[in-house]
């Protein structure tokens, strides 16, 4: 293993010096296209509320920040009242799909039961039916367990393994990884939970550190069942306050609404960038040291 | 322990097939047969590990959708009970409603366009944003930002500064002397604006790229450099069949994701599905028909079909997966 | 399996156990029932912006100070997700006890037994009787209006002033005059003279020019004649370039009060509801006019009518009926409620409360009463539509999109149009 770090991989090789650079053009050039609605937003949020339509160019003729000021103040708590509570949905939200979705997904990819294909397809199939026929039925069992009104119906699914979206991308993951791992550790007497713990969650890092990304950037954007579930004025969260900017039937502060969608924005950019190192810390670089 | 096990361990590399390309004969799939009390043990085991998905299933997922069955069966406009009416609603669905047949044709050709699309762009990005370059975490972040916007409330107004008649595409238009239209609102061109918004949000596919990149070990590649292998073979012979389970995830999600695709129509047309209905996506039309038209039985039979139809399609993908997707874990 | 992992896996039982019935134990606040002590609770649905929910926040303090029995929860929503938040509650039996509605939702909702009778209940007195009609369904009062709207003309003088146009004489004027003004305005350069909006009030306006209801009982009354007249509006104001072209029209029409053609200074008319002044004022930062809507030729009527801004709704399921109707009461009746929401839903109707605030309001909201006055004896009485009615905005712009777009003739248009509306009425 000692000799791994001088024989640089052929692939891995640093770029010639040139090329390097214009990798750097095209990426940042790329990226600056992909980022213009980006821009727009960020310009709109500091201009005056109503030169946002008025004036359409990039470049705002007077900047102020009366709309990030408004916007903090504008509902019944301050903004950062909402950010939290958005943060403590989703942080247990991550929690939970990273250990009850890891759990299952080590169970269908490493271990035979009976009628495995069967429970697959169901977990499978649950994914497939729009949600929107679901809602109502739902609604019920969650109003029956008196858990309306707070965080429960949102919280209480994730600890409970019902988005299979993870547990199938983790499925992909484990089988990536070779089985002599497995068989490995269990000649030197490692039962399952040591192999689950020991070797394949380890190794699954990328996968969790996908789960954990996705799951706090879903949760924090998920309008749909926050609206419904959470209705008290004291409950609500980013999601549904930044929607409360626009009505329209009738006035919408788009300036405020501009400018907290870009504080929003915040948090999962922050996570995503912490996140990110170890997205990257997959076995090819950790794993087999 | 770890001490041995990291040994027996690390000799995988050097075992497994090196420049060749691993994908293997399907049939070799089967595990040797252990013993009974030891399988017994282990599907304990999985129950187990399985228990919370278990509960879940039953408490929460299989009732609804259950119930979801039975009111595809039913006239249900959600403010007064349920009443029986047969296969009325699927045999409307199939005879009657021109809308509904409208809404498949915009929804399959989004998904054969924009899923491949999409797929192709995440994968290009995730391979020249893996290694090799100074300031990559950073670009990587950067490159997901259109994805954490994509959902956004603003981004119907974002999408009209980009696609409008006054948008940043007629400008540069404008610059060649070429007058646009305006992309968003005219029906022959609304569906391509969305298609290239699916495209625009690559992120989450281009993420699981990425991390499906870092669990190639990188002994193959060494191995492979050492026997020459050109940058471009490793990749076909190395990249591209060891990447395949994570290619057919992203695939069958996406596809399912795709099919179900609701809020950027919703955003974007303001709900409508419009203009002319050339963004009526299947789910949008299926939202219009449970909540604004208070047919939630037509719009639960509507739901089902569309299972049938995307577990029709992810059948045929897990099927097909055998020719072409290798897993670590087969010997 | 060895001893440790067996104990692991028995610890995960049991935490996903305890989990499941500790979050039940935790969670047992969201019933109507009574909270704290001999407190009422009941729950008041609405809709629209951060500057509404401050406003009702604030009034719904104002009702349990003056009712400490009551405590009101005020649950929001934003509108595009209103109706389908209300439905899932309705399904659910877990409808709020006071939820506000529309006039397009209201005979769906009354129709199938979703609200409550509130003939009686809510003193009514004071209020426009003609408006207060259109929450009757049946003979039976099911919803007190909050406000009024009327749908008119909406105008930039400024603008038409700068393509050397005068404001027409709106008494009198008739679509065809409206279709050259906007003509010329366009012609002069730098603005657009009108934006169209193809509005269901707008059809009925101008169905009603002609001596047709828009509805018929369960079918639609207007004519498919009546509809390719009004589409050919639409049509010559395209052809001479006094409105946009289809594509852009499409565009402004998915849009708000604030990315309009008048709102953003690039128009000089438009058709709005009287509400809509406030955020086209804004947005604009000029001084606009309410105008009549144009006649037809010949017509005997203006066509116009005022519609609620929006009613107030009892569910006919509530607990406690008594205090909804107290709530829905204190709103409508009682001036301190109006003090505080002044026209955030439409105009009060109650001549009282609106003397008793009219002072208070700000000088766009009296330039709009000062309007409704005027032509308040032009007006023509409003029904509430038949169920199915929140459909129509969407059939009509659908129908009028595929016809400007050049996918349909006329002809199929209204046939079509016909055909959708009145099975979307029909059930």
């Amino acid at each position: 293993m000692a000799t791994r770090s001088n024989a640089a991989p052929f692939l891995f090789r640093p770029l010639p010096r040139g090329g390097r650079l214009l990798k750097h053009l095209l990426l940042i050039g790329f990226g600056l296209i992909m980022l213009y609605p980006l821009f727009w937003m960020v310009s709109s949020s500091l201009k005056p509320e109503e030169l946002i339509f008025r004036e359409p160019g990039l470049w705002p003729s007077e900047v102020t920040l009366d709309n990030y000021g408004e916007g903090w103040t504008a509902l019944k708590h301050t903004f950062g009242y909402y950010l939290w509570n958005s943060a403590v949905i989703t942080g247990l939200c991550v929690a939970a799909n990273l250990v009850a979705c890891s759990l299952a997904a080590y169970a269908f990819a490493r271990l035979d039961f009976p009628l495995k294909r069967l429970w697959f397809a169901i977990m499978l199939g649950s994914i497939m039916l729009p949600h929107h026929v679901t809602v109502v039925p739902q609604y019920i069992v969650f109003a029956e367990l008196d858990w309306i009104n707070t965080i429960w119906p949102l919280v209480v699914p994730k600890f409970l393994a019902t988005d299979a979206f993870f547990i199938f991308l983790m499925v992909q993951f484990i089988r990536t990884l070779p089985r002599e791992l497995d068989e490995a550790a269990a000649i030197d007497g490692a039962g399952y939970w040591r192999i689950f713990l020991r070797v394949i969650i380890p190794l699954c890092t990328p996968a969790l550190a996908t789960t954990g990304i996705f799951t706090f950037i879903w949760t924090w954007n998920d309008f749909f069942s926050q609206n419904l579930y959470l209705t008290n004025s004291d409950n609500l969260t980013v999601a549904v306050a930044l929607r409360q900017f626009l009505d329209s039937s009738g006035e919408s502060s788009w300036g405020p609404m501009f400018a907290m969608s870009i504080v929003s924005l915040g948090p999962i950019f922050g996570f995503f960038l912490a996140g990110q190192k170890y997205l990257i810390r997959g076995m090819a670089t950790t794993g087999l040291k | 322990m770890y001490a041995s096990m990291s040994d027996s361990v690390s000799v995988t590399p050097e075992r497994a097939p090196v420049a060749q390309p691993p994908p293997q004969p399907p049939g070799r799939r089967r595990r040797v047969r252990q013993v009974n009390v030891h399988r017994r043990r282990e599907a304990r085991t999985a129950y187990v590990f399985l228990a919370p998905w278990f509960i879940g299933l039953f408490v929460i997922t299989v009732g609804p959708i259950l119930a979801s069955l039975y009111l595809s069966f039913t006239d249900y406009s959600l403010l007064e009970p349920a009443t029986l009416v047969g296969l009325d609603n699927y045999d409307k669905m199939f005879t009657e409603d021109d809308r509904f047949l409208a809404s498949l044709k915009v929804t399959t050709i989004y998904v054969v366009v924009s899923v491949p699309l999409q797929l192709a762009f995440a994968l290009a990005l995730a391979l020249a944003l893996d290694r090799g370059l100074r300031g990559l975490p950073f670009y990587r972040s950067v490159y997901y930002l259109p994805s954490l916007l994509g959902g956004s409330v603003a981004i119907a107004i974002l999408w009209r500064k980009i696609f409008g008649t006054e948008g940043l595409v007629n400008s540069l238009l404008g610059l060649f002397g070429i007058e646009g239209t305006g992309w968003v609102s005219d029906p022959d061109t609304a569906l391509g604006t969305l298609i290239i918004l699916h495209v625009w949000t690559f992120g989450a596919p281009m993420v699981i790229f990425l991390a499906g990149l870092r669990q190639i070990p990188q002994s193959y590649y060494e191995a492979a450099a050492v026997d020459g292998a050109s940058r471009i073979r490793q990749f076909w012979s190395i990249t591209l069949p060891l990447l395949t389970p994570i290619i057919f995830f992203n695939l069958v999600l996406e596809v399912i994701k795709s099919f179900q695709s609701f809020t950027q129509s919703f955003i974007v047309s303001g709900g409508s599905g419009g203009p002319a209905d050339s963004t009526l996506f299947y789910t949008l039309y299926l939202y219009l028909k449970g909540f604004k038209s208070y047919e939630m039985g037509y719009a639960a039979a509507m739901a089902w079909v569309l299972l049938l139809l995307i577990a029709g399609l992810t059948g045929v993908n897990f099927i097909a997966s055998k020719y072409w997707v290798f897993y670590g874990d087969t010997k | 399996m060895n001893p440790s992992s067996r104990k692991k896996m028995w610890t995960a039982v049991v935490v996903s156990a305890a989990l499941m019935t500790g979050a039940g134990a935790c969670g047992g606040d969201g019933g109507g029932e009574a909270a704290g002590g001999d407190k009422v609770r009941i729950t008041f649905a609405y809709w629209g912006s951060d500057a509404r929910q401050k406003l009702t926040d604030q009034v719904i303090q104002k009702f349990e100070e003056k009712n400490p029995t009551i405590d009101v929860e005020g649950d929001f929503s934003n509108w595009d997700s209103y109706y389908e938040k209300i439905a899932t509650k309705v399904a659910a039996n877990d409808a709020p006890d006071v939820m506000s509605i529309e006039i397009r939702g209201l005979s769906e909702y009354a129709g199938r037994g979703a609200l409550a009778d509130l003939s009686g209940k809510v003193p009514a007195a004071d209020l426009d009787q003609q408006v207060l009609t259109s929450g009757q369904i049946d003979g039976k009062q099911y919803a007190i209006p909050t406000g009024v709207n009327a749908f008119s003309m909406i105008a930039n003088p400024s603008v038409l002033e700068k393509a050397k146009q005068k404001l027409p004489d709106d008494s009198s004027w008739t679509w065809d005059q409206w279709i050259g003004l906007a003509k010329d305005i366009s012609g002069a350069g730098g603005v657009t003279g009108a934006e169209y909006n193809p509005n269901p009030a707008w059809l009925q306006i101008f169905a009603a020019q002609r001596g047709e209801k828009m509805y018929d009982g369960t079918k639609m009354g207007v004519s498919a004649e009546t509809l390719k007249a009004w589409w050919s509006i639409h049509q010559r104001l395209i052809e001479t370039k006094g409105s946009p072209d289809a594509a852009k029209s499409a565009e402004i029409g998915a849009t708000g009060p604030e990315q309009s053609l008048l709102g953003t200074n690039a128009g000089a008319m438009g058709m709005w509801w009287s509400n809509q002044l406030n955020a086209l004022s804004k947005s604009s930062g000029q001084e606009l006019t309410l105008l009549r809507m144009p006649k037809a030729e010949g017509a005997s009527t203006s066509g116009m009518f005022l519609q609620p801004a929006m009613f107030y709704t009892a569910s006919a399921k509530s607990e406690h009926p008594a205090e909804a109707a107290k709530l829905i009461d204190f709103l409508v009746n009682d001036p301190d409620a109006a003090g505080i929401l002044l026209s955030d839903r439409g105009l009060p109707t109650n001549a009282k409360v609106l003397a008793a605030v009219k002072d208070k309001l700000p000088p766009v909201d009296q330039k709009t009463l000062a309007f409704v006055d005027q032509v308040k004896s032009e007006l023509s009485p409003i029904v509430a539509p038949p169920k199915g009615a929140l459909q129509m905005e969407d059939i009509l712009k659908r129908n009028t999109e595929e016809l400007l777009f050049g996918k349909v003739t006329p002809d199929q248009a209204a046939q079509k149009f016909l055909a959708e509306a009145n099975a979307a009425i029909a059930g």
